[in-house]
């Protein structure tokens, strides 16, 4: 069937080439018209820029250092998350994932930990990600971060909590 | 070729919007292109004079292209020189 359709389809078009190309009329339906290519050239363009500055703008304002009051390092190894505290005495954990069988009921699957990372909540706080032997990533989605964990390199990331809760 | 192109815009008009929005367009980005490899101070070019840009950084004086809300003229520096 699928065949079919393809030499038909194929079959079609090359029958309208084939007409276009080898047509003796010459075409007197053309017409130029500058002043509407001009305005439907310079008015998208306009648009576009308008769209992309306050774009940028914000690119940039994500980027800055917003002060934080905490910092905390999320260090990823093969398979589980280790967190520092480190400003005021040092504090260090690992968090492994749950596994699924030992779920209590109302735990959420693939996404509970046995200690999780606590943080102050309306504070800002930058968060260095880096990695022990391979590449991870470190993402909170109800937060809006997600920065890789490169070996060797320490990304940094700067988020506010702005409700208590537990976040995934 | 240059004067094929001007003939070309005198019966059509229209183009010059086009080869100002995409000639600016790409001078734009070579611009930004050639202010990244020459001011970002990851980049060496001098392996003699100056080897590592990145350990003679100020914290009052602004790396990036455009700071929205932190004015680098005004922060502190901390810490030793390196």
């Amino acid at each position: 069937h699928a065949l079919m359709i393809v030499f038909l389809i194929s079959t079609l078009v090359l029958y309208i080439i084939v007409a276009m190309v080898s047509t003796k009329l010459t075409n007197k339906y053309i017409l130029d018209s500058q002043e509407i290519e001009i305005i439907w050239t310079v008015l998208p363009a306009i648009i576009l820029i308008l769209i992309a500055l306050p774009s940028l703008r914000i690119l940039y304002l994500m980027d800055e250092i917003n002060n934080p009051l905490l910092t905390i390092k999320a260090v990823g190894h093969q398979w589980y998350w280790s967190y520092e505290y480190t400003d005021y005495e040092d504090l260090g954990f690992d968090a492994y994932m749950i596994p699924t069988q030992n779920l209590v009921p109302g735990q959420f699957r693939l996404l509970e930990a046995d200690h999780r990372m606590v943080i102050p909540v309306e504070s800002p706080i930058r968060v260095l990600v880096s990695a022990d032997d391979v590449l991870h990533s470190w993402a909170v989605p109800a937060l809006g971060i997600k920065m890789d964990a490169v070996p060797g390199r320490l990304n940094q990331t700067a988020f506010i909590a702005s409700r208590p809760g537990v976040f995934y | 070729m240059l004067g094929q192109v001007a003939k070309q815009l005198k019966s059509h008009p229209a183009l010059i919007p086009l080869f100002i929005f995409i000639g600016g367009g790409a001078a734009m980005s070579m611009m930004y292109l050639a202010r990244l490899a020459l001011k970002n101070p990851a980049v060496c070019w001098d392996r003699k004079n100056n080897p590592e840009p990145w350990n003679n950084m100020q914290p009052d004086y602004q790396y990036k292209f455009y700071a929205v809300n932190t004015d680098y003229s005004k922060l502190k520096k901390e810490g030793p020189d390196f």
